[in-house]
């Protein structure tokens, strides 16, 4: 769990604790040396997280262990966002891990529907292996208003509608994203972390 | 489809949770830690749990059993009551909670609701606006620390400005409506979404899942949010927690869209 | 807790954790001697028992006629309680004033299934929410004591609160889901002290208690077995002892009708209960109360004695999530996980290290056994 001081650590580490899978809350390099998986959360305003992530000392490590290692890493909402090049909601750069844009929800396709996107949807996941393994009629807790655009479909992991079809989850490789949050979405967000750990 | 979001809501006073009527007459209703356990079993939409002395005294929240409450949900947490500070916000927002709800320091401090979205994100951000028709006209006023004062400001006209300085959702609470069990006020739910586009959620009144149904079929995407309803049984209030099962839930909304989709 | 050899009765599963199990020439223990000889001749569940029961109900309306209801029960989403509910309802037409005691424990299954029971039978609750800060003042005092019934905080105040409600509606009779069929085995007094011992209680509390009991509901046995029952005349029916009640089929019918979810255990309605009698008795005092449960199961022939033994096999708790329900237990009490694990470790004490009433009570419960054939427990 990359500890960055943004999104709902303790959440995912409850998770992972019921689930007996051992989990290491990383606020040093040093402590996430040895991650087999790495978790990166998220929440709030693009630039925000941004700045905190470079601020925390950890962005070497997580370059090293993520593009040179492989080590499989699940981006979760901002933590998502933030593997991209940039972000329409901000200035800093992104972490260039996935190639991809983020961008606000196109105001022609929403119409009058609110934003932020906040709720319960349902996700299609395009492929039925890795996250969504098992997962019957997924849906999940969505919270944002700007959407990750990945240049190459190939790199969609699921999608879901409001208003146009948005992507949901991304994968590259040893790269996952979700744009909603596994860790406040009940038994459905349970599997799928348990699915990512099962990578 | 993005579905209406169903939304029990707590209110803590004096360590315990209790329900109102009209926002008096308290009655205790049980141990928060075990009643939000047993929503989070229910896999409920989300939950609100509004401390509601904190205002009135003063008071800032309590961590402890924010903290307590925040590990036992699996779905988002709104939590309000006393939330003063930018500080504050930053901080229950790193116990666990994914939205702060502020009520008096959205009147007294406007301002607050910019630095904290700066800080947080619009997204947890959450403005509870408790309306009570006063006065000789019956007009709908804003009111402050719990109901008890006035603040001379219009709703629609306030959710407005809310939003526009920032906040992510706006609550509506109906005073009058409170504990009643007679439906919510769809009057005023009309009037502030004709005004804002953020997401809206109505609160106060819902007395059966028909009241439910009433509003997320007119609003297919909002929030119905109730205390009553949730917490107590028949005619004698007897207190059990209860709440929709998924399918219910799901019959409850009408399809939005109506494309063949596999979901 | 015994320096005996370890024994186990050749026919039941109760064995020398019980202290005073005694057995005979055969190893055949006193549980199943007790059974054939005094209660099996009086248990009729046959046209008799049916006979006796509509006695019963014709009475319990007849005292009901004109009034809101004719009788009361508590309702814990216990599986017995439940089945007689349904069927002193839908069978016999009662109408019962129902009640339900919240001590801050309730499982999520248990509010299910009351709510599904309550809807489908169109009843009305009444509930009695326990403060929490005095329920969980009275649960820390009970661990801090030592002694092994820490549950009495919650069955005291259902007990105390049905004879509320029973006295505050001039409701003169009251169901009560106590059976044969799965509680004929008596747990041993030791382990499931007296839950109405005020002076057991009140010495506790006034030891290790640190908040002012204000609204707990108290009830003394002298209140409610004796002015309640004997002069003021209210009975208590255990209707489930009138009719062949075969747990299985009974919860077949109530997972048809009502969408009933099953427990894992007998009490496993509250996570206290289950908490206590899956862990903290079976680790603390070696009491294992499935011995209690499958024992009664045998003696009415649900169970063989080769099955219980099989299923006496597993822990009574699941070691992978025990930790879970320490911590949940340690943090909903207020304290810390250590010091939940400090009363664990404590030596053990017995309700005779603090001043009770037992010579009372034991009078009481022989006396009562002579004029009304009643007995502590299940039975009768």
């Amino acid at each position: 769990m990359v500890n960055y001081g943004v999104g709902n650590i303790q959440a995912f580490a409850h998770i992972y604790q019921r689930l007996n899978i051992p989990v290491v809350v990383a606020t040093t390099a040093g402590q996430m040396a040895r991650a087999e998986k790495i978790v990166l959360p998220g929440v709030g305003a693009f630039d925000w997280a941004m700045a905190r992530l470079n601020a925390s000392g950890l962005r070497d490590m997580l370059d090293e262990l993520v593009l040179r290692q492989r080590v499989p890493v699940l981006g979760v909402c901002v933590g998502m966002q933030m593997m991209a090049h940039r972000s329409e909601e901000g200035e800093l750069p992104g972490l260039g891990w996935i190639d991809a844009e983020v961008v606000h929800f196109d105001p022609a396709q929403i119409s009058h529907a609110p934003l932020p996107h906040m709720g319960w949807n349902d996700v299609r996941p395009t492929a039925s292996d890795s996250l969504f393994l098992g997962i019957e009629a997924p849906r999940y807790y969505f919270l944002h208003s700007y959407c990750i655009a990945p240049r190459q479909q190939a790199d969609v992991l699921a999608t879901a509608y409001y208003g146009s079809d948005f992507t949901a989850a991304v994968r590259i490789g040893n790269v996952f994203g979700t744009q909603f949050h596994p860790e406040k979405s009940h038994q459905w967000g349970i599997d799928l972390l348990r699915n990512f750990a099962d990578i | 489809m993005l579905r209406p979001r169903i939304i029990p809501c707590l209110l803590i006073h004096k360590g315990g949770l209790f329900k109102t009527v009209q926002f008096g007459a308290p009655k205790y209703v049980g141990d928060p830690l075990n009643a939000v356990r047993i929503f989070n079993e229910k896999e409920v939409d989300e939950l609100m749990v509004l401390d509601i002395d904190a205002s009135r005294l003063g008071r800032a929240p309590n961590e402890t059993l924010v903290a307590q409450l925040a590990a036992e949900c699996r779905m988002p947490l709104c939590y309000g009551g006393g939330v003063k500070t930018v500080e504050q916000f930053e901080r229950l927002i790193a116990l666990g909670v994914e939205k702060v709800a502020v009520s008096s320091a959205a009147v007294d401090e406007p301002e607050l609701i910019t630095r904290a979205a700066e800080r947080v994100g619009s997204q947890s951000v959450v403005v509870v606006i408790d309306v009570k028709t006063t006065g000789l006209l019956h007009q709908a006023e804003v009111m402050t620390v719990n109901a008890t004062k006035r603040s001379g400001l219009e709703p629609v006209a306030f959710a407005r400005k809310m939003q526009d300085l920032g906040a992510g959702e706006i609550v509506l609470n109906s005073v009058d409506r409170d504990g009643q069990l007679q439906g919510y006020d769809l009057n005023l739910v009309e009037r502030v979404r004709q005004a804002v586009s953020v997401p809206l959620t109505a609160l106060g009144g819902a007395g059966s899942l028909d009241d439910i149904r009433g509003l997320v079929q007119r609003y297919p995407i909002i929030g119905a949010a109730a205390g009553s309803l949730f917490v107590f049984k028949g005619i004698y209030r007897a207190v059990l927690i209860n709440y929709p099962g998924r399918t219910e839930r799901d019959a409850l909304a009408r399809p939005v869209e109506t494309r063949a989709v596999s979901s | 807790m015994t320096s005996r050899p370890y024994q186990i009765c050749t026919k039941l599963v109760m064995d020398t954790s019980d202290p005073s199990i005694t057995f005979d020439a055969d190893g055949v223990c006193n549980h199943y001697t007790d059974f054939h000889r005094n209660v099996k001749l009086r248990w009729q569940t046959g046209p008799e028992g049916r006979r006796q029961l509509e006695t019963a109900v014709a009475a319990i309306k007849q005292a009901g006629k004109g009034r809101d209801f004719d009788c009361i029960m508590g309702l814990s989403g216990g599986a017995d309680s439940s089945y007689m509910l349904h069927m002193m309802v839908t069978e016999f037409g009662l109408r019962p004033l129902v009640f339900h005691v919240d001590g801050g424990w309730n499982s999520e299954i248990a509010v299910n299934n009351i709510n599904n029971l309550i809807d489908k039978l169109r009843l009305d609750l009444y509930t009695e929410v326990i403060n929490w800060e005095e329920m969980r003042n009275f649960q820390l005092a009970m661990f801090k004591s030592g002694v092994p019934h820490i549950d009495i905080p919650q069955d005291h105040a259902f007990i105390a609160v049905m004879y509320k409600f029973a006295h505050q509606y001039g409701i003169k009779h009251i169901l009560n889901g106590g059976n044969i069929s799965t509680e004929c085995v008596q747990t041993p007094l030791q382990v499931l002290y007296w839950g109405t011992d005020m002076a057991q209680i009140r010495d506790i509390l006034s030891r290790y208690g640190t908040v002012p009991m204000r609204t707990y509901p108290f009830s003394s046995i002298f209140y409610h077995k004796l002015y309640l029952r004997y002069l003021r005349g209210v009975k208590v029916l255990k209707p489930l002892n009138f009719m062949p009640y075969i747990k299985r089929d009974a919860m077949e019918l109530m997972q048809r009708e009502y969408g009933w979810k099953p427990y894992p255990q007998k009490h496993f309605e509250s996570r206290f209960t289950r908490f206590f009698e899956g862990y903290w008795l079976p680790t603390r005092f070696g009491f294992d109360m499935r011995r209690v449960q499958f024992s009664s199961l045998i003696l009415t022939g649900q169970m063989t004695h080769e099955e219980a033994l099989a299923k006496l096999e597993p822990l009574p708790y699941d070691p992978e999530l025990i930790q879970l329900d320490f911590d949940y237990i340690a943090t909903k009490l207020g304290i810390s996980t250590d010091e939940l694990r400090d009363y664990h470790e404590m030596p053990s004490k017995f309700y005779w290290d603090y001043r009770n009433q037992r010579r009372i009570f034991e009078l009481g419960e022989w006396v009562l056994s002579r004029i009304a054939g009643t007995r502590r427990g299940g039975a009768f």
